[in-house]
């Protein structure tokens, strides 16, 4: 019998309780006393990026075409018997799913009849059920959703840039794949992919809220069946340290240029980055960039910038990057700009001061974050598809040495790295 | 979630507080209401802005960001919203609840000695705002304004509501108009802020575990150098019925087609029959298994989302979907026939209890979010009587069908307003 794991926030007291289920599913339990709602998120580690894979140490590799994990997601909500929204709708809960570059998550939050929901969840994404049919129905469905990515200016920016950083790496291609990928998937391509990668060994399981590890187990107990042994192995794509090109730039009805400054970040064994990493470069960020920055300070004197101007760290397995991003009347200044505050602070070094704000910066935020029981599971899924043990990254801000910070500036952000994205307006709308 | 303490300051103003140790934050929520009017939408929307750069202790901006990241990166944030046809300027400060703090800080307490600061003392030069400060902001609210079209669903959204609404100040928009922030200048500025103090409804909302009597302090003895306040009434004027349609085409280069359809809800606070409407709203296209998702997208397969919302200070409700052009009057048909169905009563119990759990689950979740009760409070500013999440959702829960087809036969179409791509007619 397999027992829960206790794990305890050294500076929150949040608890979580952990356990390898025998089916091979790992399970996080977080209960929050007093909390009315409950949330829980079943995710897979299949994403976007995962178009060519091996299965059980084979040397085989399968190409898929993109999108197909986003269009899984979608099908998964069918069963022969009716959708399961509409299952959802007997207990009352609010559930939804999204699809990333490395996960697939089905979620649900509610109030009440929690084990009933969660019966739920378990069941339908345990249970695919394709047609031709169904499977041809959902390409006008997933059409109209890339239409709609296609017009978003903000996700245009985004992976233009990821296109330009990188040569390979499936990262650079939308989520949702395009209108010509879409139209080759079949329901044997579904069915392939559902085997490989919804495996339970390949799954986690993480609850927040008013509940209680228990409740948790016996759902499990009654829905989980043993995994076989099937492993998949995600390809490796052979990808440089450096940028593929430097800019890359596109017109599209908005009022003003926005822009991506992109730099990649090369971790050569394909490893994610540590907890006390993730927080050494969340706080370089907010010392280079953050709004008490003389560079922000600098940019919005000067007329160069506007409050949708920053920074975040982004990262999955093979790919990391550093981004600055916002709208600008003159991008290529910014870009400059940016690049020249890295090297005046590798010249001058961070100080003391500099850096204890802007840790108390990240460490409050991320104990913010703890507030919501949506963040919370969402949070403790990354943790366990990242190796990191559960809200490790608030403990590893408040212990953060400056140190760690300088090593991060050191080695990353060089000018060969680096890609810049814009997208310019087009012209002004008609009436 | 605990029960409001709700406390008259002065005339036309209030502090509510939520006492609730189960959150690591304290979160601060200080309105200012003011009637939504084309006059004065520029001038007041640029003001939470330029007060959440300053104070007097902290004259700078980038000093102030400083500070507030030493508080644990504490937010203060601001924020034009519109309740009814009322223009909220709102500040939001969220900070660490003080037992997070690494060496025993009061964090919450400065937080709210900063926000009061900014509203009541922010940083002059010669009486008035600096120019300096004034033109940031007015940039950054112009490129605000400007780039509305970027997100294409809030235009159409927008752009149909002041098709449905024109004339009225409720299709007045928040920000005002780029001419209006342009002719902004230091002293029209100070004026609107001086008008604003004297003539808004002021509420302040404090939530947290520790003892937030501080923070209604730092607020009442900011309130005390007011002198003599002339609050305004902020009244929402509802049209019950539509008379026409009014229809507009607008082109773009755009690849997906947005369609939204405006109507009179025909039902607007304090009527009694605002939850028999929330439900109605919830049943129609407010959930992923209402009639409209389930039919106009997952059935026709028509478009990639179709919603309806209910704003219940103005009685307008608004559907929404994203489709190909070329289906766009279809769509539209649909949409009008899953109405007509509700009106006729032709939708199953099980239809409508789905609806009603779902309702009652995003009440009952309100009180595990900070925001959202604070949001939740914020719009019953100008009500008679505060209700609670959980007396909204028993409220839900004794609506009956016939009430809920009663709701939808109150419904009139107003304004069909369609975003289109360039290329294709």
């Amino acid at each position: 019998m397999a027992a829960w794991e206790e794990i305890c926030g050294q500076r929150t007291g949040e608890q979580v309780f952990r356990l390898r289920h025998p089916s091979g599913l790992t399970i996080l339990v977080n209960p929050k006393p007093g909390y009315r709602s409950s949330y829980a998120v079943f995710a897979a580690r299949y994403g976007s990026i995962d178009t060519a894979f091996r299965t059980d140490g084979g040397a085989q590799e399968t190409v898929v075409p993109a999108g197909i994990a986003h269009y899984l997601e979608h099908k998964l909500f069918e069963s022969e018997d009716g959708d399961a929204f509409s299952r959802y709708a007997k207990t009352g809960a609010s559930a939804n799913a999204f699809t990333s570059f490395d996960r697939t998550a089905y979620l649900f939050s509610c109030t009440e009849r929690f084990s009933e929901s969660l019966e739920i969840l378990l069941d339908f994404v345990q249970h695919p059920y394709f047609t031709e049919e169904t499977v041809r129905k959902e390409q006008g469905i997933i059409g109209q959703e890339i239409r709609m990515c296609e017009d978003n200016p903000g996700r245009r920016v985004l992976f233009n840039l990821l296109g330009a950083l990188y040569k390979n790496h499936p990262v650079r291609i939308d989520i949702a794949g395009t209108v010509e990928s879409i139209a080759q998937i079949t329901p044997e391509l579904l069915y392939g992919c559902y085997r490989a990668f919804y495996n339970l060994n390949n799954m986690a399981l993480a609850v927040s809220g008013g509940v209680t590890p228990e409740e948790v187990l016996a759902a499990a107990d009654r829905l989980l069946k043993p995994a076989d042994g099937r492993r998949v192995e995600r390809a490796v794509a052979d990808e440089p340290a450096e940028a593929a090109q430097a800019r890359v730039e596109c017109r599209m009805p908005v009022a003003s240029p926005l822009f991506y400054l992109g730099f990649k970040d090369h971790l050569p064994d394909g490893r994610c980055r540590t907890a006390e990493e993730l927080a050494a470069a969340d706080v370089l960020l907010e010392i280079l960039a953050g709004q008490a920055s003389p560079l922000y300070a600098r940019l919005m004197e000067q007329g160069l910038i506007n409050p949708s101007f920053g920074a975040e760290y982004f990262e999955g397995p093979g790919y990391a990057a550093w981004l600055f991003g916002g709208e600008s009347a003159d991008p290529d200044a910014v870009a400059e700009a940016v690049h020249a505050e890295i090297e005046r602070l590798r010249r001058e070094g961070i100080s003391p001061a500099d850096f204890e704000a802007a840790r108390n910066a990240l460490y409050g935020r991320l104990v913010a974050a703890l507030n919501s029981v949506e963040s919370c599971g969402d949070i403790l899924i990354g943790d366990v598809f990242y190796g990191r043990e559960p809200f490790a990254l608030v403990d590893a801000a408040a212990a953060l040495s400056p140190r760690a910070v300088e090593r991060m500036l050191r080695e990353n952000l060089q000018r060969p790295q680096a890609a810049l994205s814009v997208v310019f307006p087009a012209e002004k709308p008609a009436e | 979630m605990p029960h409001p303490s709700f406390q008259p300051l002065s005339r036309g103003a209030g502090l509510l507080t939520l006492t609730d140790g189960r959150f690591k934050t304290a979160r601060l929520t200080a309105a200012l209401l003011l009637p939504l009017a084309e006059e004065t939408a520029g001038e007041y929307a640029i003001l939470p802005y330029l007060l959440r750069r300053s104070c007097e202790a902290y004259p700078d901006f980038t000093a102030l960001k400083r500070r507030l990241n030493e508080l644990y990166g504490a937010r203060i944030t601001a924020e034009v919203t519109r309740l009814g046809e009322c223009q909220a300027l709102v500040l939001h400060a969220v900070s660490i609840d003080d037992r997070f703090a690494l060496h025993g800080e009061e964090v919450a307490a400065a937080c709210a000695a900063l926000l009061s600061g900014m509203l009541f003392r922010p940083a002059l030069e010669n009486g008035v705002f600096p120019d300096g400060a004034l033109d940031v902001e007015k940039r950054c609210l112009i490129e605000q304004i400007e780039s509305e079209i970027n997100e294409k669903r809030l235009y159409a959204r927008h752009r149909c509501e002041s098709l449905l609404c024109e004339g009225e100040p409720y299709a007045v928009d928040r920000f005002g108009t780029v001419d209006e922030v342009r002719a902004l200048t230091p002293s029209s500025v100070t004026a609107a802020w001086k008008r604003a103090l004297s003539a808004a409804q002021i509420r302040l909302i404090v939530q947290g575990g520790a003892p937030l009597s501080q923070a209604g302090e730092a607020f009442r003895a900011g309130l005390s150098t007011l002198g003599e306040r002339v609050p305004a009434s902020c009244e929402t004027q509802v049209v019950r019925r539509a008379d026409a349609v009014r229809e507009r085409v607008e082109r773009m280069d755009v690849g997906q087609a947005k369609l939204v359809l405006g109507l009179r809800a025909g039902t607007a606070e304090p009527d009694e029959g605002v939850p028999a409407m929330r439900l109605m709203n919830a049943l129609l296209g407010g959930t992923p298994h209402s009639l409209l998702f389930r039919n106009v997208r997952e059935k026709l397969s028509l478009c990639y989302y179709c919603q309806s919302g209910y704003d219940r200070l103005k009685g307008v409700l608004l559907i929404d979907s994203g489709v190909e052009e070329r289906s766009a009057d279809r769509a539209k048909e649909e949409i009008l026939r899953q109405l007509d169905a509700v009106r006729a009563g032709d939708f199953t119990d099980e239809d409508l209890e789905s609806a009603r759990r779902s309702v009652v689950n995003q009440f009952r979740s309100v009180g595990d979010r900070q925001a959202a009760a604070a949001s939740w409070y914020l719009g019953q500013s100008l009500a008679p009587a505060l209700s609670t999440p959980e007396e909204a959702a028993e409220a839900i829960g004794a609506v009956t069908r016939e009430q809920v087809a009663a709701a939808a036969q109150g419904v009139t179409l107003g304004a069909a307003y369609l975003l289109a791509g360039k290329e294709a007619q």
